[in-house]
């Protein structure tokens, strides 16, 4: 598959909200941030999935500027196993389950997680 | 090894990166009685914005050169950020023995205030200028708000207080000893005595993270001159050295609380107990913490309980960032390597006024690199054997 296979695959699953990742047929290894080698075992194998978008937070710190919040950004471990960077809807706690989606941002897609209640 | 260096440090210089840069070479040259036609090796690093506010410098080495007016045999930029200081140190060293040069020019600065003045980090320089690519992923990575690299040393602080307990008040208090030993450093900036509590109530820039907590961007070079020459200076050697670089975007490492400080320092392989100061890279509070884990002072997770069990005062059992480090020097052009390894040659030739360890022998460096921390370079420098 070419980078590009990757990138319209990954922005048709990102435009309707939802999470897209790699799966290695060969070694098993599960990935967000695209590249067409398989990161670990260089396996060109590799299958796009989309995932349920559930996951827990891993890390998460509130961003100021000048006393003013930002934004809420972090990292989730998606139920399938792999991490992503993501702002975060509101107040979060690691360990927190939340439900991820994605939005479109100019000419990129932040990820965004909320909390499940 | 080294016959001369020398640097300057303004909160904002009103001139140009090149004006700054060239005057603290000369001092360089001065203190190593030699003219710039000597100099035949030439090190630089930068980050983009540094040099005047110009994103992308073209053939970046020939310009310094064109402005310095020398003709390097080799010239070659360092690109790991707050770690190139050590590792050109170390690259110029090696060039000296197997003979490839006589002389060679290492510099690290530039201005930080370009970058700081329009509200960005050098980490967002994407937001000031098109074409600007932080990571193969950008385009599902940079759509996020935050504030790199403070707020991912941030998710560091934070999962380390979940993960091993640590707390604010033991990263604050990194930073009231640091101030400690930059009290009588006439090279700091901030000199005035600090409390925690006066610590934790900074406005919080990225939590857990504090004002008082990260170092001041500021506008600043120093420069190194690495020799086979005798020289007035002590005649230093490379005691031990390694490099260790992780490249993954952090959300793909196995666990973010460790750096590569804990491979580079395994590289150099440096027995702890012969060390008489510590230099340990100071972007954040919590960076030194992670390093005296990484590199072995304590275990891991207990970082917070080393700085409250131990002295790391210029006059202490562990002294450590003697000068009060880039938090209190400030941090030139967003990398201070050039600040750690200036205090250490300060430390080893007895020129630490008013911050001197006694009886050094000893300096072990490591510097860390990078808003994901990717490059960490560990170098231990002693009297030659």
């Amino acid at each position: 598959m070419k980078l590009s296979e990757i990138y319209s695959k990954y922005e048709e699953v990102l435009s309707k909200g939802n999470i897209p990742y790699i799966r290695c047929e060969d070694c098993g290894y599960v990935f967000f941030y695209p590249r067409h080698l398989c990161p670990k075992c260089n396996s060109s194998k590799l299958e796009i999935l989309v995932s349920t978008g559930r996951g827990k937070v891993y890390a998460s710190t509130k961003v100021f500027r000048k006393n003013e919040v930002i934004g809420i950004y972090g990292i989730v471990e998606l139920t399938e196993g792999f991490r992503v960077y993501c702002n975060f809807k509101s107040d979060v706690e690691i360990g927190d389950e939340v439900m991820m989606s994605s939005i479109k941002v100019g000419d990129k897609y932040k990820l965004l997680a909320e909390k499940v209640k | 090894m080294i016959s001369g260096f020398a640097s300057a440090i303004y909160k904002k210089y009103e001139g140009s990166a090149f004006e700054l840069m060239a005057d603290v070479v000369s001092s360089a040259l001065d203190m190593a009685k030699m003219k710039k036609e000597e100099i035949d090796g030439l090190f630089i690093t930068y980050l983009p914005g540094v040099f005047d506010g110009l994103a992308y410098p073209h053939f970046f080495t020939n310009q310094v050169s064109q402005y310095l007016g020398i003709r390097p045999k080799f010239a070659e930029v360092s690109d790991y950020g707050g770690a190139s200081a050590l590792a050109m140190l170390y690259r110029a060293y090696k060039a000296i023995r197997a003979n490839e040069a006589e002389n060679v020019l290492c510099i690290i600065g530039g201005k930080g205030s370009e970058i700081r003045l329009r509200g960005v980090t050098v980490d967002s320089m994407d937001k000031l200028h098109s074409g600007i690519s932080l990571t193969p992923f950008d385009k599902f990575f940079r759509g996020l708000d935050e504030m790199n690299p403070i707020s991912d040393y941030a998710l560091v602080a934070n999962r380390h207080k979940k993960v091993f307990k640590s707390t604010d008040e033991q990263r604050a208090l990194i930073a009231v000893k640091q101030r400690f030993n930059a009290m009588n450093n006439e090279r700091a900036l901030y000199r005035d005595p600090l409390t925690v509590e006066e610590v934790l109530k900074s406005p919080i820039i990225s939590e857990p993270l504090h004002l008082l907590e990260a170092v001041y961007p500021v506008d600043g070079f120093h420069a190194f001159i690495v020799s086979k020459r005798q020289s007035q200076l002590r005649d230093l050697d490379v005691l031990a050295y390694g490099e260790a670089h992780w490249p993954e975007i952090p959300a793909e490492l196995n666990d973010i609380v460790y750096t590569p400080a804990i491979e580079s320092s395994k590289r150099a392989n440096f027995n702890l107990s012969k060390v008489d100061a510590f230099q340990l890279y100071d972007s954040f509070t919590i960076t030194v913490m992670l390093q005296v884990e990484d590199i072995g002072l304590i275990e891991k997770g207990k970082g917070g309980l080393f700085f409250e069990e131990n002295d790391t005062s210029y006059k202490g059992n562990l002294p450590i960032n003697t000068g009060g480090g880039s938090l209190n020097v400030g941090q030139p052009a967003y990398m201070s390597g050039g600040v750690i390894l200036e205090e250490a040659l300060l430390q080893l030739n007895y020129m630490a006024k008013g911050h001197q360890v006694n009886d050094v022998n000893v300096v072990f460096l490591n510097g860390i690199g990078g808003w994901n921390r990717s490059h960490s370079v560990t170098l231990v420098l002693g009297e030659k054997k």
